[in-house]
Order: structure tokens, then sequence, then C-alpha cells
């Protein structure tokens, strides 16, 4: 980057330049305003917004560091932080082991209809999100799939009502989301594997578990961190799920940003743990741009 | 045949994936049954009825919120078609200090939780003592439906060879005759695809829409009011319509980009 700023025409590698520099900008400026308005200035005042109070109905001018004293303070708030983590821990990393199999599989086992099956993976990942809420409800629920069906095989008589409103619920939705975006770094991250590699495993006498556990594994690792990366912020920050399948028992981080916006009228305390949720979320792409891998970044 | 036969019969990955494409459909398969039974509750399952569907044409609420959400989606698609294009140029053929803040930053949209972009919206909104209405949501469907068609073109853009250009401008075309007649017709597919896909995504929003919805309200804000009174027949068959038309603009989107290129 350093060496990029001291070169005053950086045009290496390049013969002719089509535009000059003037128009060049121009194109930039939508997006240039589009960044400014719409994710970077929002995310200022948020910032400064978790620095203001609430005082009565009105809230402060005065910054003070008293929400996250708050937070820290507040054992029923760190108790949901850390049961946002567990969850969404516990959903990104089921949401590996369901997508690794499956990648393994198809980018290696299947030589026809490959990309029908890839496409039928990823398309969940735009397909409603709330139909696929609405789903699990109605599988889990006391009237729902499950319930019914013991009940109707005579198993059991009473609904069993450990299925919804908690973790467990709001854990196996969030998987079930989480799929999709696990399973394209992991994907790509195999296919990019070279055939010849394999082959001079098998040459040099390595059965497929070999193989597999010390020239394939190994090289999955950075898929393998992009994926579990994405899955847990996206689980981390879901509030409508824990809202709907989680009961007060699966509350997390974002049913309590929610209710400051909501009930509780605490804009100020909201933005602060929205930004604590923001933090966290940086770090972890941050350490994702650096060791994960980057082709498998969503659909980039 | 036979070789392969057995091959796909005993193969313990073979059978795990047909269990993880099962679970991953079986629960959409549940709304769509759901959505034809003629009983209320879930449980005996029997005949098949479009009543649902019928009562779903006649709630008046209900279509006025479809129609909210063709509208935002549409404008928000527009507007991010415009600025995602010039942006993936910028991103591609400028150059300038800061590109990989300018890419991480645009990314962000996609991969930070929506309730983030919710919340920072809706405090701009405040401070600027805007009222939540279709401008707010709008302004929320903008946010994420750019980097989505951005990121689109940009990949195609970055193959493009740069020679047909180079040869229309020899041939003394002006920069905006070289865009249309030759740069555009090359990336016009990602672009269709692009734009397919942030409307689907636009169409079915909801974590960010949610946090700047006043009265004003989109389908899945309204579905989503439906089921606070638990799961009626109609949402099993609302959300059976919606995940028919969201297929149709997938497939339809595949058809325009072959995504796993984009990857």
């Amino acid at each position: 980057m350093k060496s990029m700023k001291e070169l005053p025409n950086n045009k290496r590698g390049k013969k002719r330049v089509l535009f000059d520099k003037p128009r060049s900008y121009i194109m930039g400026i939508p997006i240039i305003f589009w960044l400014l308005i719409i994710i970077i200035t929002p995310v200022i005042l948020m910032l400064i917004m978790s620095f203001r109070q609430k005082v009565g109905y009105d809230i402060s001018n005065i910054l003070t560091l008293s929400n996250y004293l708050e937070i820290l303070k507040k054992p029923s708030y760190v108790k949901i932080l850390l049961r946002s983590f567990r969850i969404a821990l516990i959903a990104s990393t089921l949401a590996i082991f369901a997508s690794y199999p499956l990648a393994y599989y198809i980018s290696r086992k299947i030589r026809k209809g490959r990309h029908l099956l890839f496409m039928l993976i990823i398309a969940p990942l735009w397909i409603s999100y709330l139909v696929r809420i609405i789903a699990w409800r109605a599988i889990l629920g006391n009237k729902g799939l499950i319930n019914s069906t013991l009940m109707a095989l005579g198993l059991i008589k009473e609904p069993l009502s450990f299925l919804l409103y908690n973790q467990f619920a709001v854990a196996i939705t969030l998987t079930y989301i989480s799929i999709p975006f696990v399973f394209i770094p992991l994907y790509t991250a195999l296919e990019k594997i070279p055939v010849n590699l394999i082959d001079a495993a098998r040459d040099l006498g390595a059965n497929e578990f070999h193989t597999f556990i010390n020239v394939i594994l190994p090289l999955c690792i950075p898929g393998l961190l992009t994926g579990f990366m994405l899955a847990f912020i996206i689980s981390l920050g879901d509030y409508i799920i824990p809202m709907q399948l989680g009961g007060t028992g699966g509350m997390m981080l974002g049913n309590i940003i929610w209710s400051q916006f909501g009930f509780a009228f605490n804009w100020p305390l909201g933005a602060a743990l929205g930004f604590i949720l923001f933090s966290i979320a940086a770090v972890i792409l941050a350490i994702t741009q650096k060791f994960g891998s980057r082709e498998g970044m969503l659909y980039e | 045949m036979k070789k392969e036969r057995r091959k796909f019969k005993f193969s313990p990955l073979g059978i795990y994936a047909v269990l993880a494409y099962s679970f991953l459909y079986l629960p959409l398969a549940v709304v769509i049954v759901f959505s034809f039974s003629p009983t209320k509750s879930i449980v005996g399952f029997s005949g098949f009825t479009t009543r649902w569907y019928i009562k779903l044409f006649n709630d008046e609420a209900l279509i006025a919120a479809l129609i909210h959400s063709l509208q935002v989606s549409l404008t928000a698609v527009s507007i991010a078609v415009v600025v995602g294009t010039s942006g993936a140029f910028f991103l591609v053929r400028a150059n300038f200090p800061g590109k990989q803040l300018f890419r991480s930053l645009s990314q962000l949209p996609l991969i930070l939780p929506g309730i983030i972009l919710g919340i920072a919206l809706l405090i701009l909104f405040m401070n600027l003592g805007f009222e939540l209405s279709m401008f707010s949501i709008l302004m929320g469907h903008v946010c994420f439906t750019t980097p989505v068609i951005m990121f689109q073109v940009a990949s195609r853009l970055q193959r493009l060879p740069r020679s047909f250009e180079y040869a229309a401008k020899d041939l003394g075309a002006t920069p905006v005759k070289i865009f249309w007649y030759v740069t555009l017709p090359m990336i016009r597919t990602a672009i269709i695809g692009g734009a397919l896909l942030a409307f689907t995504m636009s169409f079915d929003e909801i974590i960010i829409t949610y946090f700047l919805t006043g009265t004003w309200t989109t389908l899945p804000v309204f579905i989503y009011g439906m089921m606070r009174f638990g799961l009626s027949p109609q949402v099993f068959a609302i959300s059976t319509v919606v995940l028919t038309f969201a297929m149709v603009l997938i497939v339809l989107m595949a058809k325009f980009t072959a995504v796993r290129e984009e990857l």
C-alpha cells in the first residue's frame, strides 16, 4: 500500500489508460455518496449516540461512557451477550459440520449436474428468510409437524414443549440459515484443489483417508475460516429468529438491542449495544480478511 | 451402469447428501403442504383446498403491503443499478489510494448483521428529523442492494479484455459510445443478474426494514405482523406465494449469470 502511494502515476502494468483521470473519478461520485450517506454517516451517528445518555424522555448531548459501563455492570446483559456467543458458536460449528461433507461430495464425487446441486444449496440464501422461520415454527411448534406426528402415532399424549421457544430451536434455525453462507467458501476451496495434487498423494501411497487428512483438509482451512466467521457474525446479530423461536430463555443480543428501540425506548443504550456488535463483527471480518479465503465471501 | 449404481447405493457420503438436501428442502415443503390443508390446525392433514389463497386475494391490507414491497424493491434496485454499476467501474478501472478500504467498506452491508444497519439508519433519520415512511425503507434497501450489483458487475468487468474498447477508441469512438456499444453489451447479463438477485433480497428483507417501518409496511413486515397471532393457514399460503416468486426470480437470475463464475 505504501509503495503505491509513493508512485504518483501508478500505471504499472498498464499500457494505456482508456479514460483519463478526472473522468474515471466521475464514475465514483454516486458510490462515494452512497458510502458516505448510507454507510459511514449512520455508523458514526450510532457511535455518537452510544455516548449520549437518556435523561427522562430526552437524550442529553453530553458524551459519557455511562451506557457502556451500564452494560458491563448489568449481569443480565453480560449473560445474554455470553449466551449469544454460545448460540452463534454452536450454530456456525454445526453449519460447518453439515456443509463440509456436502461440499466435499459435490465438488469431488459428482461429475454431472454439479452446478445444479450447488445452486440448490445456495438458493435458500436468497429465498425468503421469513418463510424459513415460519417453516421451523411449523415443524417445532406445539401443533407442529413433529408433535402432531408423534401424537398421531400415539407415542406421546401431550405435545413436547421443549422443541420450541428455547435456545435449541434458535440454534437449529440459525444453523439452517447459515448453511449456504458456509457452503460457498468451502465448496470454492475444495474445487480449487488441483487434481494432480491428489493424484500425487495417491501415487505416493496415501489412501483416501490420508489424502483427505494430509492434503485436502489443510488446503480448506482458509475456506473453513471464512465460512465459520460469516456464519458466526450472521448468527450473532440475528434478532428475528430468537424473537420468533427463542422465547424468554432464548433471547440474544439482537433482542436487547431491538427492545431499546422499541419498548424500553433507550436509544443511547441500544446504540452502545449495537456498537459493541459492530466492533465484534469488524474484528472478526478483519481476521477473516487476513487469514481466510477472499474468493468465497458471498457471491462477490 | 451396474457399477455406478452400486457405488451410489453404498456411499455414505451420497446418503448423507440426500439427507442434507432433505434437511434444506423439507421445511419449505412443510410450508407448501400446510398452505393447502383444509383444517386450521396442522394435525390431521386431509384433503386439499385453495380456500386460504382466495382469502389472501380478498385481504386488502395484504395486497397493499405487496404493492408497497414491489414499489420499494423496484425503486431501490433501479437506484442500485446506477450506483452499483458506476461503482463497479470506479472499483475496477480507477486508481486511487485507499482502494482496499473502499472495497471493504462497500462490502459492509453484505456481511454486517442487518440489525446494525437498521439502527444506524434509524438514528440517521432521527437526526435528520425524517418521519419513518417509504423513503426511510427505500434508503435501507438501497443500502444493501447497491453492493450486490456492484460486486457482480465488478467481477465481470475484471475478467473483460480491454482490447475491444481500445479497438473502438482507435476507430474514433467517443467514451460514451464505447460504453454504450462496446462495454455495456458485455456486462449486460451481469447487471441483469445482479439486479434480479438484489430484487429478490430486497423483496424479502425484514431485518433492516423492521427498524425503518412506520405505518407504511412492506410485505415481509406485514407477514411478520400476521405471525403474532400464531401461524394461520393464510400465513402458509402467503409464504408459498412468496417462495414461488423468489424461486422464479432465482432461476431467472441463474440464467443471466452463471453464478458459479462470479464466485
